[in-house]
C-alpha cells in the first residue's frame, strides 16, 4: 500500500493484561505501520487520543470481560465524533464468539478473538483501511 | 547479618558446592564400565539419525527450550549422590519434599478461585466450591478493585464485578463472607501487589474484629507481590518501585508481627510465567524479590529464622510434563541453599519452599474447549509429583470469560480425581531416583541460579524492574513465543496441529449478573452519607504521614478501613506520598 497506515493501540479501560496488545503492536510495527500505544485509557479518551493522532485505525484489547459495556461506549463515542467513517476499530482480547459476533454488529470493524494470527490481523486492517480510505 | 558482603548468591553457594559430601551414590568401576556399555549399545543398537539427534529441544508455550538426551541412564548423572542430592523426604536438602509424608499426612489443598459480580453472587460461589469439597477458598478481585478504584469512579465504569469480585470497603468483606466462619477456613486474598494488599488485607482483618475472632486464629495468604504491581500488570498509574517494595515490606512486617498463622507473600511465579516467560525465569525473578525481601526483613531486625516460615511461593505448571515436575524440586533444593547458606537459617522450617500453584491459563485455548480439561489435567497432575503444597486448575472455558459454575466444579473435580483416584499420592516423590527427573531437575536449578546472578549482577531486583531489564526479555519472549505457534514450531492441537473442520457443540459461557455497578455505586453513597466523615478525613491523613514519615503503614490502613474509608480513597492517599513512576510503556 502506499500510505503508511496510523494506529492507535489501548487498554480498553482498567484490564491489566498486556501481554496480547504489546505482541499485535510490534507485529503491526515491522509490518510497516506506524503504532501508538497509550497502555490504559477509558473509551472517551481513547477517541480523543485517535483525533489528535488522526489515527486509521483504533485497536482495543479487552480480556476482562469488560468488551461489550466498554465496546458500546468507544462505538458511541466515536459516532458522536463522527469519525466512524474514516476510522477503522478493531477489538481483541478474550471472549466468546457469541459476543464476537455482537460486537462487528455493534459498529467493530475486526474482531479478533484468541488464537487470531499475525497475518488475519494485518491483513484484515490492510483490506479495511484501504476500504475506508479507496485513494 | 544474613549475607556476606560482597558475595553474589552464586558465589557462596559455589563455594559451599566444594564441600559436598562425598558420598557417590555409583562406584567409578561400575560407572567407567556401563559408559563402555553405553558406546557400544549407541554404535550398535541405536540408528544414525538418533545418534546424530540424540539430543532435541522440545518447544511448548512457556517452555524452557531444555534440550532432552533419548534415552537416560546412570551416565547422564555420574556423581549422583543421595544423601547431597536428595534426601529423605523432610529432611534437607528438602529435594523430595518438605515433609517426611507428604500427602499421606496432609493432602494439597484444593483451592479453587472464586470471584465475579457482587460479593453475594461470590458468597454463593464460594459456598458451592466448600459444598463440593473445596478445602481452601481463593478470593478474586475484579480488574477496578484490584487496580484501586471505586466501583463509582469514572475509570471503573463498565468493569464493576467483571471477573472477579467488587469491593470497596469492609460492608462488602461482611457480605462476601456471610456464614462462612472466618477461623475454619484457609483464606487465599488474591491481592496481587502491595499497595492493594495494603489496602484489601486490612479490611479483611477488621471483618475478623467486628466478629469477634482474634486474628491469630486468621489462616490464609495474600499474594502481595510487586513483581505483579510494577512489571507484569497494565496500568493507568504506579507508584514508585521503591515505595511498592517498602509497602511490600511493611505488609509482610505487619502480618509476621499480628497475624502468626498469615502467609504474607506469595512470590510470582504464576502471573509473571503467563505474562510470558519460560518456567526458569519465572523462578529466578521470585527467587530475586524473595531474597531482596527477606535481606530488608534482617534490615528490619527480624532474625531469618523469625521471618523466612511463612514466606510462599506461587508457580504456574504448564504443558512440559516433566520439566513442571523437575522444576518444583529443582527450585524447592535451591530455596533450601539460599535460606541455609547464605541466610545462614537455623530453623528447618524456615528453609522449606511452600509452593501455590495455578495451572497455565495461556495454555489453554479457544478451540475445541474441552481439550482443556486433559491439558490442565497434566498440569496438575506434574504439579502433585513436584510435591505443591496448594492448587487451583483453571477451567475450561478460560479462553471465553469466568468458569461457569459447571466449569469450575469440573476443575475441582481434576484435582480430587487425582487424589482419590490416580493413587499418585500414596507414594512420596514417586519420581525420585529418574535418570530423566534428576538429571532435569539438576539442569534447571543450575539454570535458575544463572538467571538469579545475572539479575544480581544487574544491580539487583528493583534495579533491573526499575531499568526495564525485566520488561524487556519479557516482551522478547511472548514475541518469539508468538511467532513459533504461528510457525508451528510450537504445536497447539486442534490449532496448528491435528486440525480438522470439526465443529464441536458449543459450551455455556459465563453471564455475568446484572445491576452490580448501579447496585455498588448505591450502597457506596449510602456508606459515605452514613460514615463519620471527620474519623475518615483523620485516617487518610494520617495514612499519608505514615506514608511520607516511613512508618509501617499497616496499622494506619487497618484504621482506615475501621472508620469505613473506601479503597480508592486509600489508593489517592498512595500516590499523593509517593507520587507517580513514570513508567516507560515498552513496545
Amino acid at each position: 500500500m502506499a500510505r503508511t497506515i496510523k494506529i492507535l493501540l489501548a487498554k480498553l479501560g482498567l484490564d491489566v493484561h498486556n501481554r496480547g496488545v504489546v505482541t499485535v503492536a510490534r507485529e503491526l510495527r515491522d509490518s510497516g505501520m506506524e503504532v501508538v500505544y497509550i497502555g490504559n485509557a477509558p473509551p472517551h479518551a481513547i477517541i480523543k487520543t485517535a483525533i489528535q493522532e488522526d489515527a486509521d485505525v483504533v485497536g482495543v484489547s479487552s480480556l476482562a470481560g469488560a468488551h461489550m459495556t466498554l465496546g458500546k461506549k468507544l462505538i458511541e463515542a466515536a459516532n458522536k465524533e463522527k469519525i466512524k467513517d474514516r476510522t477503522c476499530f478493531l477489538m481483541g482480547g478474550v471472549f466468546s464468539p457469541a459476543d464476537a459476533k455482537k460486537m462487528s454488529e455493534m459498529g467493530f470493524d475486526g474482531v479478533f478473538m484468541p488464537g487470531s494470527t499475525k497475518e488475519e490481523i494485518v491483513s484484515s486492517v490492510c483490506e479495511m483501511v484501504s476500504k475506508k480510505h479507496p485513494e | 547479618m544474613g549475607k556476606e558482603q560482597g558475595k553474589r548468591i552464586k558465589e557462596i553457594l559455589q563455594e559451599r558446592a566444594r564441600n559436598r559430601k562425598n558420598t557417590p551414590l555409583y562406584s567409578t568401576k561400575t560407572v567407567d564400565g556401563l559408559r563402555q556399555k553405553f558406546n557400544e549399545w549407541k554404535e550398535t543398537k541405536v540408528s544414525e539419525k538418533d545418534q546424530k539427534d540424540w539430543n532435541v529441544t522440545p518447544r511448548t508455550i512457556l517452555g524452557s527450550s531444555i534440550s532432552r538426551e533419548l534415552l537416560y541412564t546412570p551416565l547422564s548423572n555420574p556423581n549422583f549422590d543421595y544423601e547431597e542430592d536428595l534426601g529423605f523426604s523432610g529432611e534437607e536438602p528438602f529435594t523430595r519434599g518438605i515433609h517426611p509424608n507428604m500427602y499421606r499426612g496432609r493432602e494439597f489443598t484444593m483451592r479453587q478461585l472464586a470471584g465475579f459480580g457482587s460479593p453475594e453472587d461470590t458468597n454463593q460461589r464460594m459456598k458451592f466450591l466448600l459444598e463440593n469439597g473445596a478445602t481452601g477458598l481463593s478470593l478474586l478481585f475484579d480488574i477496578p478493585t484490584i487496580q484501586m478504584y471505586d466501583s463509582d469512579d469514572p475509570f471503573s465504569a463498565g468493569q464493576v464485578g467483571m471477573s472477579g469480585v467488587c469491593v470497596d470497603s469492609v460492608d462488602d468483606w461482611h457480605l462476601l463472607f456471610k456464614d462462612i466462619a472466618l477461623d475454619e477456613i484457609t483464606l487465599s486474598i488474591v491481592t496481587h501487589f502491595p499497595s492493594n494488599t495494603a489496602i484489601l488485607l486490612p479490611m479483611y482483618l477488621v471483618l475478623a474484629e467486628e466478629r469477634g475472632i482474634s486474628w491469630d486464629k486468621l489462616r490464609g495468604s495474600v499474594q502481595n507481590d510487586m513483581t505483579m504491581e510494577e512489571l507484569v500488570r497494565s496500568g493507568p498509574e504506579y507508584i514508585p518501585p521503591r515505595d511498592c517494595f517498602r509497602v511490600q515490606c511493611d505488609n509482610i512486617e505487619f502480618l509476621r508481627k499480628n497475624v502468626p498463622q498469615w502467609n504474607f507473600i506469595t512470590l510470582n511465579g504464576y502471573n509473571l510465567r503467563e505474562y510470558g516467560t519460560s518456567g526458569v525465569t519465572e523462578m529466578a525473578v521470585a527467587l530475586a524479590n524473595g531474597t531482596e525481601t527477606l535481606k530488608e526483613q534482617l534490615n528490619r531486625g527480624f532474625d531469618i529464622d523469625e521471618i523466612a516460615d511463612r514466606l510462599a511461593f506461587f508457580w504456574a505448571p504448564a504443558n512440559d510434563f516433566f520439566e513442571e515436575i523437575a522444576r518444583l524440586r529443582a527450585v524447592r533444593r535451591l530455596w533450601y541453599k539460599l535460606i541455609k547458606y547464605v541466610f545462614n537459617a537455623k530453623r528447618e522450617r524456615s528453609m522449606w519452599m511452600r509452593c501455590h500453584v495455578q495451572t497455565s491459563g495461556v495454555s489453554l485455548i479457544q478451540q475445541e474447549p474441552l481439550n482443556n480439561v486433559v491439558r490442565s489435567a497434566y498440569h496438575a497432575l506434574a504439579s502433585v509429583l513436584g510435591g505443591a503444597q496448594s492448587l487451583h486448575v483453571d477451567s475450561y472455558d478460560e479462553a471465553y470469560s469466568v468458569p461457569t459454575e459447571e466449569a469450575s466444579l469440573l476443575s475441582l473435580r481434576t484435582q480430587q480425581i487425582v487424589q482419590a483416584e490416580t493413587q499418585v499420592t500414596q507414594v512420596v516423590d514417586p519420581l525420585g531416583g529418574s535418570f530423566y527427573v534428576e538429571a532435569l531437575t539438576n539442569e534447571i536449578e543450575k539454570r535458575i541460579l544463572d538467571e538469579l546472578d545475572e539479575i544480581e549482577k544487574a544491580g539487583g531486583y528493583i534495579e533491573a524492574l526499575e531499568q526495564g531489564n525485566l520488561q524487556k526479555k519479557i516482551v522478547g519472549y511472548f514475541s518469539d513465543e508468538q511467532r513459533a505457534i504461528e510457525e508451528g514450531e510450537i504445536k497447539v492441537v486442534a490449532y496448528n496441529t491435528y486440525k480438522s473442520s470439526y465443529e464441536p457443540p458449543p459450551i455455556n459461557v459465563f453471564e455475568y449478573p446484572e445491576g452490580v455497578e448501579e447496585q455498588q455505586k448505591a450502597k457506596l453513597a449510602d456508606l459515605k452519607a452514613k460514615r463519620d466523615n471527620k474519623k475518615v478525613k483523620a485516617a487518610l491523613d494520617a495514612l499519608r504521614e505514615a506514608c511520607k514519615n516511613g512508618d509501617n503503614i499497616l496499622p494506619y490502613s487497618v484504621q482506615c478501613a475501621r472508620v469505613r474509608c473506601t479503597e480508592g480513597e486509600l489508593f489517592k492517599v498512595f500516590k499523593e506520598a509517593f507520587g507517580i513512576w513514570n513508567r516507560t510503556i515498552l513496545m
